[in-house]
C-alpha cells in the first residue's frame, strides 16, 4: 500500500478544518438534542432494526413432513461454499427410499461469510438461510452449529418444512 | 492391416478390429457404454453411432470391423444428434438420484449429457419404480432405477470371474440385473463389476458415502496385496486414502484387480499406522522422534555389527534392499541377513486369474538380491543363535501389511528373546502392547510415501513413484538403516502432508464450462 501525501496550502492550516469538523459536530448534537425522533441510531438491544424477511442471516435445515431432516448428504453445499465451513458426514439410511443422510452436519458460523451459495447448491431445499442474525455468545459459546442447533432450535418451533418432497415427487411419476 | 480414415485422420489398424477399437488407439473420443476393452461386445447401449462414407445408416462402432479404406467420423452432427437420444432414451427410467448416488462426478451419464445432452427432455411418461438398495453379497450394492442395462457386470462374472452370479431378469422397461435366487455375487473380483458399471447401478459398500469423489484426487501406484503387482489408481484427500482401483497393464493385471487388494488403503492411512519412534519401559511406552531415535540408538548396532542379525520381509523396493545389503556386507562383513516368509506352503498358490498365494509385492526382488550379496541364511538359524546368544541386537523390516503374516506374533515372542531388538514397520499392531522392555519401535513409510522399484512373480521389474505423505516423520528402509549405522541423514520433513506429490490436472475442459455455465437451468431437474 502506498500513501500519497499532498503538500497544500490547507492541509499546512490544519486548525481551520478541526474546527469545521467541531461545528459539524456541535451542530448535530444540538439538532439531536431537540427532535429525537428523527436521530439515526437505534438503542440496541431495547430497540431493533427491522430487516426484510429475505435477509441472509442464520443458517436453518429444512425438516420432511414427519420431522426428520431433508438434508441427503449430498455435499454440494460443503463444495460450493467458499469459505469451507460445512462439514458433513454421510451415513446409509435404514429406509431404502431415503438411503443416504448426514449423520453429523456442522456449519461453523464464525467462518461463514453468509453469501448464500449453500442455498443455492442444495438441490432439495434442504438449507435455508433465515432472518436471525443477533446471535451472541459469552465465553466458550459454541459457533460450530450441528444438526440439533441448524434443524430444532426452539425458535424454529420444530422445524422449518420442506417445499420438496420425495413422496410427491414420486407420485408424480417422476 | 486394414486402413482408415478417422475423422479425417489416417490410421492403420489391427486385423479384425472394431471401429471403437481404431478409435481408442488413436486416442480419439468416443461416447460408449456397454463396450469395454477387457470385455465381449454386446452393442447394446447404441451410444457408439459413427457414420461411414457410403452408408446411408449410422452405425454402432463397437460391433462393426474395420474394412480397407472406410472413411469414419463422429463428430458430425448427424451422430451428435443419435448420441443425443439415445441418452435420452436411457434416462426416460432413470431416478434424479445424483445427490445420493456414489457415482456422481464419475459417471458415464452425467459425462456423455454435459456433452450430448438435450437440457430440455421431452419425456412426459411416468417413471417406472424398481428396487433400490439390493443388498447384492458382501461387497456390492445393487441400484436397479440407476441401471441402464449395458450387461457389463454379468459379461464379467461371465467372461472374467466365470462365477455367473448375474442377470438380467424380466423385459421391456422392467427388466433389472439381478443375481439367481438364493445367491450371491460373492466372488474374488466382484469389485470390479463396480468399476465397470458406468453409472451408479453398482456400488462397493466398503466406499459407499464415504467421500464424494469430486474431493478425491488420485495417482498411480502398485498393488502390494501379492507378488502380481497390479498397477493400481489410488484415491486420496487431505484425510487419508479412500480407494484403490485397477489400471489398465497387458503385462500385469490387464483390466483387473482382486477384492483383497482394494484393501491395501487401510493399513497405509494414519489410523493404522505407527506415528512416533517408540522405546517400550517396564511403564510404559516412550515416545520419540523417528530419526533421533534411530541415531540415538545406533550404537546398538555399530558396537559389534557382528552380533546383530536383519530380518527382513519382502515388503520393501528393490533400491531398499540394495542400499541396506550393501551397508551390512561391504560395511561390516556380516552376512547375518534372515528373510521372513510370511506362509511358505502358499508361495507357488494361484486362483488362475491375478491373486497369489505370495503376499508380498516384492519377494522376487528380495530372493534376487540375497542371491547377488551371497547370503544363504536359514530362519532356524537365527533362532539357535538368538538362544545361544551368539546374537544378541535384532532388526527387523517388519510387514506393511501384518494381517497377511499369520506368524506375526509367534516371530515377534520369538525375536524378543534377543537382548535388544530394533523393530521398523509401517503399521501398528496390538501385539506391540506386549513387548519385553528395551523393544524399540521405528515407523517406516509406506508404499505410498516413497519410489522405487518392485519386481514381481514373474520377474518383471515395475517402478512406481511417490504418491503422498501420510507420516511425515516416518522413515524409508534406508534412512533407518542409516541412521542406525550411525551415519547423519538429512531428513526434511515433508511440508506437504497429504498433498499429491503429481498433481493431475483439471479434467473439465474449459470447452466445457464454457458450453454448460449458462444452459444450466435452477430447478429444472
Ligand atoms: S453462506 Fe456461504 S460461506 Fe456461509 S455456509 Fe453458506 S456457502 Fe458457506
Ligand atoms: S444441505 Fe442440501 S446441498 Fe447440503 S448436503 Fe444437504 S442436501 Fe446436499
Ligand atoms: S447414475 Fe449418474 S446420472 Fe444416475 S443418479 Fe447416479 S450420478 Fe446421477
Ligand atoms: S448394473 Fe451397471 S454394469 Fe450392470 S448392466 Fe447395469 S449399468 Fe451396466
Ligand atoms: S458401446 Fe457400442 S452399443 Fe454400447
Amino acid at each position: 500500500m502506498s500513501v500519497v501525501q499532498r503538500k497544500s496550502k490547507e492541509n499546512e492550516w490544519y486548525l481551520s478544518g478541526i474546527f469545521a469538523g467541531l461545528w459539524i459536530t456541535g451542530k448535530h448534537l444540538v439538532k439531536n438534542l431537540l427532535n429525537k425522533k428523527q436521530m439515526p441510531t437505534l438503542n440496541y438491544p431495547e430497540e431493533k432494526y427491522e430487516y426484510s424477511p429475505r435477509f441472509k442471516g442464520n443458517h436453518v435445515l429444512t425438516v420432511k413432513k414427519d420431522g426428520s431432516l431433508r438434508c441427503t448428504a449430498c455435499m454440494l453445499c460443503a463444495t460450493n461454499c467458499p469459505a469451507e465451513c460445512i462439514t458433513i458426514v454421510a451415513s446409509e439410511h435404514e429406509d431404502p427410499t431415503v438411503e443416504k443422510f448426514p449423520i453429523h452436519y456442522q456449519i461453523d458460523i464464525l467462518r461463514c461469510v453468509f453469501c448464500g451459495f449453500c442455498e443455492e447448491a442444495c438441490p432439495v431445499d434442504a438449507v435455508r438461510m433465515g432472518p436471525e442474525w443477533q446471535t451472541p455468545g459469552i465465553n466458550g459459546a459454541q459457533f460450530n452449529y450441528d444438526i440439533n442447533h441448524l434443524a430444532y432450535r426452539p425458535q424454529l418451533k420444530g422445524g422449518i418444512q420442506t417445499v420438496l418432497d420425495d413422496e410427491e415427487r414420486h407420485k408424480s411419476g417422476i | 492391416m486394414p486402413k482408415c480414415t478417422i475423422n479425417g485422420q489416417e490410421v492403420v489398424v489391427k486385423d479384425g478390429a472394431t471401429i471403437i477399437e481404431a478409435i481408442h488407439h488413436n486416442n480419439q473420443k468416443i461416447a460408449h457404454y456397454c463396450w469395454h476393452p477387457g470385455l465381449s461386445v454386446a452393442g447394446v447401449c447404441r451410444l457408439c453411432m459413427v457414420e461411414i462414407e457410403g452408408n446411408p445408416r449410422l452405425q454402432i462402432a463397437c460391433n462393426t470391423v474395420v474394412s480397407e479404406g472406410m472413411k469414419i467420423n463422429n463428430t458430425s452432427e448427424k451422430v451428435k444428434d443419435a448420441a443425443k437420444w439415445g441418452l435420452d432414451f436411457h434416462l426416460i427410467n432413470h431416478p434424479l438420484d445424483c445427490p445420493i448416488c456414489d457415482q456422481a462426478g464419475e459417471c458415464g451419464l452425467q459425462d456423455q449429457y454435459m456433452e450430448f445432452g438435450k437440457y430440455d427432455p421431452e419425456m412426459a411418461e411416468r417413471k417406472v419404480k424398481k428396487k433400490k438398495v439390493v443388498d447384492l453379497g458382501p461387497t456390492v450394492v445393487l441400484d436397479t432405477e440407476r441401471c441402464i442395462l449395458c450387461s457389463r457386470c454379468v459379461r464379467f462374472t461371465d467372461e472374467v470371474s466365470k462365477t455367473n452370479e448375474l442377470g438380467i431378469f424380466n423385459r421391456g422397461d422392467r427388466s433389472e440385473i439381478g443375481t439367481f435366487d438364493g445367491k450371491e455375487l460373492d466372488n474374488k473380483y466382484s469389485l470390479n463389476t463396480v468399476d465397470i458399471c458406468p453409472v451408479g447401478a453398482l456400488t462397493s459398500k466398503d466406499f459407499r458415502f464415504r467421500q464424494r469423489v469430486w474431493y478425491l484426487k488420485d495417482a498411480q501406484s502398485i498393488c502390494t496385496g501379492c507378488s502380481t503387482g497390479c498397477n493400481v489408481k489410488v484415491y486420496f484427500n487431505k484425510e487419508g486414502l479412500f480407494r484403490v482401483k485397477p489400471v489398465f497393464n497387458e503385462k500385469v493385471n490387464g483390466y483387473w484387480m482382486c477384492d483383497e487388494g482394494r484393501d491395501i488403503y487401510k493399513f497405509v492411512n494414519k489410523n493404522a499406522r505407527l506415528l512416533k519412534g517408540k522405546k517400550k519401559k517396564p511403564t510404559g511406552f516412550e515416545e520419540f522422534f523417528p530419526g533421533a531415535l534411530a541415531k540415538d540408538i545406533s550404537s546398538l548396532v555399530t558396537a559389534d555389527p557382528g552380533k546383530v542379525a536383519f530380518v527382513v520381509t519382502g515388503q520393501f523396493t528393490n533400491e531398499e534392499y540394495d542400499q541396506v545389503f550393501s551397508l551390512w556386507t561391504k560395511k561390516w562383513g556380516s552376512k547375518n541377513i534372515f528373510h521372513w516368509l510370511n506362509s511358505p506352503e502358499k508361495q507357488n498358490e494361484f486362483d488362475g486369474l491375478l491373486l497369489r498365494g505370495d503376499r508380498n509385492p516384492n519377494t522376487q526382488g528380495l530372493l534376487k538380491r540375497l542371491k547377488d550379496f551371497g547370503i544363504s541364511t536359514q530362519w532356524k538359524d537365527l533362532i539357535t543363535k538368538i538362544n545361544t546368544h551368539e546374537i544378541d541386537t535384532v532388526v527387523v523390516a517388519g510387514p506393511e501389511n501384518p494381517i497377511w503374516f499369520p506368524d506375526f506374533k509367534e516371530k515377534l515372542a520369538s525375536l524378543a528373546k534377543a537382548k535388544s531388538l530394533i523393530w521398523m514397520q509401517s503399521s501398528n499392531h496390538p501385539e506391540f502392547e506386549n513387548v519385553p522392555a528395551g523393544t524399540y519401535l521405528i515407523p517406516l513409510k509406506s508404499f505410498v510415501e516413497k519410489e522405487g522399484t518392485f519386481t514381481n512373480y514373474s520377474g518383471l521389474d515395475q517402478k512406481f513413484s511417490k504418491v503422498t505423505t501420510i507420516v511425515s516423520e516416518a522413515l524409508t528402509l534406508t534412512e533407518a538403516c542409516t541412521l542406525l549405522a550411525g551415519e547423519n541423514l538429512m531428513i526434511r520433513p515433508d511440508p506437504n502432508v497429504l498433498i499429491a506429490a503429481h498433481p493431475t490436472a483439471d479434467r473439465v475442459t474449459l470447452e466445457h464450462r464454457k458450453k454448460n455455465e449458462f444452459v444450466f437451468r435452477r430447478g429444472a431437474l
